[in-house]
């Protein structure tokens, strides 16, 4: 066969011929069939075609890479696959890989297992250059030279060693013969004379130079630091400006911020769980830890943070001179008069009145001191002697009592004594003779009387005759929770918190009266009070206090208590300074000459104050509360009017117990002596002496 | 005429009050015509704060300013110089979007720099001003000086590298004058306290680690700060640096700077330029200088070895007889005579006749310097291993070396090596501790904090503290003998007195043990005499009730003197309840922690007497 002959029949391959050759000068001479360096030159020719020899390869760039394996075929005796670029597993299942040039199918050969491979291989030594040709599925084996190549190309160099990538540059064109040059023009005459134009540009600048339009970058100059504070010995603190606060320093460091701090320092790991449930502002910002060594010491954290938190201190907190006390607290308390000098006021419980079998709501105290009535919840009246504690004697009067009153007057023992919607006159059946004819003079009640009544208040009150206790008994519309003797006796007043415009009402005794008060009330009334030497009235309502003149019938003064609901209310002996107890536990001092605002108020108890009062001698007020404590005060009004009133707390009288959540209901001051009596709710009635 | 109403204000009348002297800041800003961010750069660096006006006009909600406070921003020639810089910008956006890269160039360079001088004078008129305010200003830039210079995080290597500069100066200087005081290596960093001009300068430098920008931090503001500080640094260095006669900036030399040892560099140039210009103060001992300085001269060409003259500079220190430390002598003391006082003596001779050898572990540059700021100031003499270095470590003289490790290989006998805290401790102290303790692989005693005042009432005293007064007061006996002490005693006079003082805190204890023999002895004998005098048990008996009988009488007086609480706080006002209130819960609230460690203290002493 010759070679001539096929390159006629292909036109692609003729010349590839030319460098296929060498390979086979190689190749060629052993016939034993297997075409060991085709398939590499398949790989390899095009890249070392376009290096080596570009002129003659520009045309057979495009040669596929079956048609060179046609054109070694041909050089080849062993039957060469023509099946072409097709994916080869579609002759998987058969017996042949493909067919020759002329058509027949190329069987396969039989192919070792894998042991007998691997034991081949093994004895091998050039088993690493030979490389499996599935196409033509033969094994073939590489040459030096073709290592070589190969090494090249994944170095990513040109394969041949003797190809050189950058070749100087020759040039196409023979200079060497010619006779003209390329341009026959004549040198132009701008070339030699300086340029107009430029020459004007320049001028122009020299102007603008001149004239200052145009000015140069001057070298920059480093403006570094010189002696900014010369002489600052004359300078004062400049005034002309707010006021400067410097930022306060910070905090210096303790001992728990050292890297070893002594051991006592460190939270245990107990304390530090416990940190976990701390509100996240409660919980410490800095947890002491301890290092052995310097050189253990990690970076801190929150460096950074804690700069930039001072920065935003520094610019966005506004800046406030507080002054910081530095003294001891008890500096800070008010120098009072010591107590001792004070003497004498109740220090101590001296009796107890036992024998009521409910609480004791009201005391009252007979205006020579030697007895003491006491109205209770279980529904008895009882007088007490005052200095053995001996029950007199005692009413039934069948409903709570809420409050009972003695009759100022010495000679006229009666009592006043509210219940329910009725106040009974008792009389106590003490004194002599001569005195209790009168009582009982007084105390019957012309049945005719209230039909003539003036009509004001005729409706709302009845005067009648209780028969039972030889008394008078007073029917109201609603409860009456309180009753006030005039100082002369004669009059009382009842105070109905539910009764609207007739919550307050003035009764004459001697007449068998009721008048209703010409007065508009404002609030709830809680109480009502006699002046100790002038016809002046006091109502107390919820939220202030109104001063009422009998007489001219109009009002004198309104005061303000400031408290939320005011529940008792004392005048001093005086007549000009008062005392209003609230259920807040403030007890509001007045000085009426001063303002209608409280001149002092104290807030004393945790719970509601019952009762306040004030001695008729001696300089002491007390009030008593629902947290079973009854404070004495040393309460001193001046004559000279512009020396205000000392007010000094006394004592804190303890010793009732509390129950249902009620303590002290009353106290009272004995008439003469510096002493103090206290019902309470635990059934008892305390008296306190000096 | 028509009435006005209360809150009724006719067109042309001014405000009155609150509102007439305060301004919300959105009003400021309208009034200002700036941004916000601007707005809060300039009250940076002109310290304005908001106030704080008695009526809120606008709200609790608003931030308020004094109209001063505006007026003051706004004729600021700053506020004129950020507006150029604006508009600069706007050209050079300009030139960019038009590619004419040239001229955005051009203009970028010609960018209007704010210039901070005069506002750092007007804000402090005066040195000391300054210097009271310097405290915020050196834990910046120190803080500045080890962050890590990162573009995304806006921090120039520039900047970093000028606060870097900044700080070595500061630290030269304090170290230079003995001006150091305090010490104290915490977590957070190390806090050092300086007093200069009699004001207490205190800062902290953080571990020289790898410090990181956390994403919560706004830098702007800080730069903003850095703005500031940073010139005003420079402004105190250059007054400070004056005062001492030297030029300023330092002109360093490049080989140390390299070596990462700027402070030394800083110092020997401090030295050389101290030598070279003798000072004229006192026409004695110019004389005498000069006539030495001819001496030292050619003595210093010959020496041409620049290891063997940075060892000279350091020597300098160290020989006061030898000639141009004699120099050196004199000229420190003209310059600074009127301030020498006793503090500063007394650190200058701390560790007088001293010589350290620092060991390659602090080779860390920063570590290293900051060591090195300490040795200096105390008059100690420092070495350390590596280039440059004054002398060796084999140098026989050297008689401490400091050692953070946990085993020291060769040791040599005529030195002792001790943990860098004892260098702090003895700082602290005054005196020079007692070595032991900081040896090397032990466990330190506890680092205590050189800023507790112990004096205070109810202050919890550590252990070691008690210890350290003690030694202090052993030392500060040591310049006064006491006269009992015999003369043979005197030969080692450190260990009689330490003696002593231990004698006397024992001799308290006696004391107070003897108070209770006595009593009990006095009860005793009182006893002895009862029976004598015949008095029968029974009576006794009822003085055993008495005494119970005293004793309900104690509960009773408790609740009088609660009582007598009460009755106090109740005729208060309230203000002052309230303020009474206040003080015993902080009281309380002190006495707590004070309690937690004082039963910590127990637990761990328990422990160890189990063990």
């Amino acid at each position: 066969m010759s070679p001539k002959k096929q390159n006629e029949e292909d036109p692609h391959v003729s010349d590839s011929d030319t460098d296929s050759t060498y390979e086979d000068s190689s190749a060629a001479d052993d016939d034993d069939g297997d075409s060991f360096g085709s398939p590499s030159e398949s790989e390899s020719e095009p890249a070392a075609g376009d290096d080596s020899e570009p002129d003659e390869h520009g045309e057979s760039d495009s040669s596929g890479l079956h048609q060179e394996e046609s054109d070694s075929s041909e050089d080849e005796v062993a039957p060469r696959n023509t099946v072409g670029d097709v994916p080869l597993h579609w002759y998987d299942d058969e017996p042949h890989i493909g067919y020759d040039i002329k058509g027949k199918k190329i069987k396969k050969k039989d192919k070792l297992d894998k042991l007998g491979s691997f034991l081949a291989n093994v004895d091998d030594s050039k088993n690493w250059r030979k490389v499996y040709d599935e196409y033509n599925d033969e094994e073939v084996e590489l040459t030096k030279d073709e290592v070589k190549l190969v090494r090249r190309l994944l170095k990513n160099r040109a394969p041949h060693a003797d190809f050189n990538p950058y070749p100087d540059y020759v040039d196409w064109f023979k200079w060497d013969g010619a006779k003209h040059p390329l341009s026959n023009a004549p040198e132009p005459k701008r070339r030699f004379i300086p340029s107009k134009w430029e020459a004007k540009k320049v001028v122009q600048y020299v102007r603008a130079i001149r004239k200052g339009l145009i000015t140069f970058d001057k070298p920059k100059e480093e403006d570094g630091p010189y002696l900014l504070w010369e002489d600052d010995s004359g300078l004062t603190e400049k005034s002309n400006h707010l006021a400067y606060i410097p930022a306060p320093k910070q905090r210096l460091p303790g001992n728990e911020e050292s890297y070893n701090p002594p051991l006592e320092y460190i939270p245990t790991q107990e304390e530090i769980n416990s940190y976990q449930l701390m509100y996240e502002e409660d919980r410490p910002k800095f947890i002491p830890k301890r290092f052995t060594s310097m050189r253990s010491i990690p970076a801190y954290e929150n460096a950074m943070k804690e700069c930039f938190e001072r920065c935003l201190d520094l610019y966005l907190c506004p800046r406030v001179r507080k002054k910081r006390l530095n003294i001891d607290p008890e500096s800070l308390k008010p120098k009072l008069p010591s107590r001792k000098e004070l003497k004498p006021y109740p220090t101590a419980c001296y009796i107890e009145y036992k024998g009521h079998e409910d609480a004791v709501t009201s005391i009252s105290v007979e205006p020579s001191g030697q007895w003491i009535a006491s109205g209770s919840s279980d529904g008895t009246v009882r007088i007490w002697e005052v200095e053995t504690g001996r029950c007199l004697r005692r009413w039934d009067v069948g409903e709570a009592v809420n409050c009972v009153a003695w009759n100022p007057l010495p000679d006229v023992h009666i009592l006043a004594v509210s219940l329910g919607q009725d106040v009974l006159i008792l009389n106590t059946h003490l004194g002599d003779d001569e005195e209790q004819k009168k009582i009982k003079e007084l105390l019957s009640v012309d049945t005719s009387t209230p039909s003539d009544d003036s009509g004001n208040s005729a409706t709302s009150v009845r005067w009648l005759q209780d028969d039972k206790h030889g008394a008078i008994k007073l029917k109201f519309f609603k409860t009456v929770t309180a009753v006030e003797w005039h100082r002369k006796g004669d009059y009382f007043s009842t105070v109905m918190p539910a009764g609207e415009s007739r919550a307050v009402l003035i009764h004459h005794l001697s007449k068998k009266l009721t008048q209703k008060l010409p007065f508009k009330l404002h609030g709830l009334a809680v109480r009502s009070t006699f002046h100790p030497s002038r016809s002046i009235f006091f109502i107390c309502t919820k939220q202030s206090v109104r001063v009422y003149d009998l007489l001219k019938r109009k009002l004198i003064k309104k005061l303000d208590t400031g408290l939320r609901e005011a529940s008792s209310i004392a005048v001093h002996p005086g007549g000009d300074n008062l005392i209003v107890g609230s259920k807040e536990g403030k007890l509001c001092w007045f000085d009426m000459d001063l303002s209608s605002k409280p001149y002092k108020t104290l807030k004393c108890h945790p719970k509601d104050i019952n009762n306040v009062v004030y001695h008729r001698s001696y300089p002491l007020f007390a009030s008593c509360s629902d947290d079973c404590n009854a404070y004495v005060f040393h309460g001193m009004v001046y004559s000279d009017l512009n020396q205000n009133p000392l007010i000094v707390p006394l004592e804190i009288l303890r010793g009732h117990t509390s129950s249902d959540g009620r303590g002290i209901l009353d106290c009272k001051f004995h008439p003469r002596q510096p002493w103090l009596f206290t019902a309470g709710a635990d059934k008892l009635i305390k008296l306190y002496c000096h | 005429m028509v009435k006005a109403v209360k809150h009724y204000r006719p067109p042309g009348k001014k405000k009155e009050g609150n509102a007439a002297k305060f301004v919300t800041r959105s009003q400021a800003l309208k009034q200002l015509q700036i941004n916000l961010p601007l707005f809060r750069k300039l009250c940076i660096l002109k310290g304005v704060t908001p106030r704080e006006p008695k009526k809120k006009f606008k709200g609790t909600h608003q931030t308020y300013y004094h109209v001063k406070d505006v007026a003051f921003l706004h004729h600021e020639p700053l506020l004129e110089i950020h507006r150029e810089i604006r508009v600069h910008e706007r050209k050079i956006k300009k030139a960019e979007a038009k590619k004419n890269l040239e001229r955005a160039k051009r203009l970028r360079e010609k960018t209007p720099k704010p210039k901070i001088d005069r506002i750092i004078r007007q804000r402090y008129p005066r040195f000391v001003d300054a210097l009271g305010e310097l405290d915020d200003c050196l834990s910046m830039v120190h803080l500045f000086a080890a962050l890590p210079a990162a573009e995304s995080k806006k921090i120039d290597i520039e900047c970093v590298h000028k606060c870097r500069r900044l700080a070595h100066e500061w630290q030269a200087f304090i170290s230079r004058t003995h001006k150091l005081r305090k010490a104290f290596v915490s977590v957070k960093g190390i806090y050092y306290q300086a007093e200069v001009e009699g004001q207490k300068i205190t800062w902290l430098t953080p571990h020289s680690l790898q410090q990181v920008v956390s994403d919560d931090v706004d830098v702007i503001t800080m730069l903003n700060f850095l703005q500031l500080y940073e010139p005003l640094l420079g402004f105190v260095n250059f007054r400070l640096y004056h005062s001492i006669n030297l030029k300023y900036p330092p002109i360093l030399d490049p080989r140390l700077e390299a070596l990462a040892a700027d402070l030394y560099a800083l110092s020997r140039y401090a030295n050389a330029n101290v030598n070279a210009v003798p000072s004229v103060v006192n026409s004695e001992a110019s004389q005498v200088a000069e006539s030495e300085q001819g001496d030292a001269k050619p003595k210093r060409d010959d020496i041409e070895h620049e290891k063997s003259e940075l060892r000279l500079a350091q020597l300098q220190h160290q020989l006061p007889t030898n000639e141009p430390g004699a120099l050196m002598q004199l000229v420190e003391e003209a310059a600074s005579e009127e301030e020498v006082d006793q503090d500063t003596r007394e650190c200058k001779n701390l560790f007088k006749d001293l010589k350290f050898f620092l060991s390659r572990e602090f080779f860390l540059r920063l570590y290293l310097l900051r060591k090195l700021i300490l040795q200096p100031s105390f008059g100690g003499i420092v070495s350390w291993e590596g280039e440059g270095a004054p002398f060796q470590e084999s140098d026989q003289s050297i008689t401490h070396q400091i050692v953070d490790r946990d085993s020291q290989g060769h040791k040599f006998l005529s030195r002792e090596y001790v943990q860098p805290q004892w260098v702090f401790d003895s700082v602290n102290a005054r005196i020079i501790l007692p070595t032991v303790d900081y040896m090397v692989g032990r466990i330190p005693p506890p680092h205590l904090s050189p800023f507790i005042d112990y004096e205070e009432e109810g202050a919890y005293i550590p252990d070691y503290a008690k210890t350290i007064k003690q030694l202090q007061a052993a030392a500060r006996k040591e310049v006064l003998p006491l006269p009992g002490v015999g003369k043979e005693d005197l030969e080692d006079p450190q260990n009689i007195l330490v003696e002593g003082i231990m004698d006397r805190a024992e001799a308290n204890q006696a004391a107070q043990r003897k108070q209770k023999m006595m009593m009990l002895e006095q009860q005793y004998h009182n006893d002895l005499k009862k029976e004598l005098q015949g008095v029968t048990y029974g009576k006794m008996d009822s003085n055993v009730d008495k005494q119970t009988s005293t004793g309900e009488e104690s509960t009773d007086n408790a609740q009088q003197k609660d009582d007598a609480d009460d009755m106090g706080t109740l005729m208060m006002s309230r203000k002052k309840r309230k303020l009474l209130e206040a003080m015993k819960i902080s009281n309380e609230r002190k006495q707590a922690k004070n309690d937690l460690i004082k039963q910590r203290k127990k637990k761990i002493d328990e422990a160890h007497k189990k063990n």
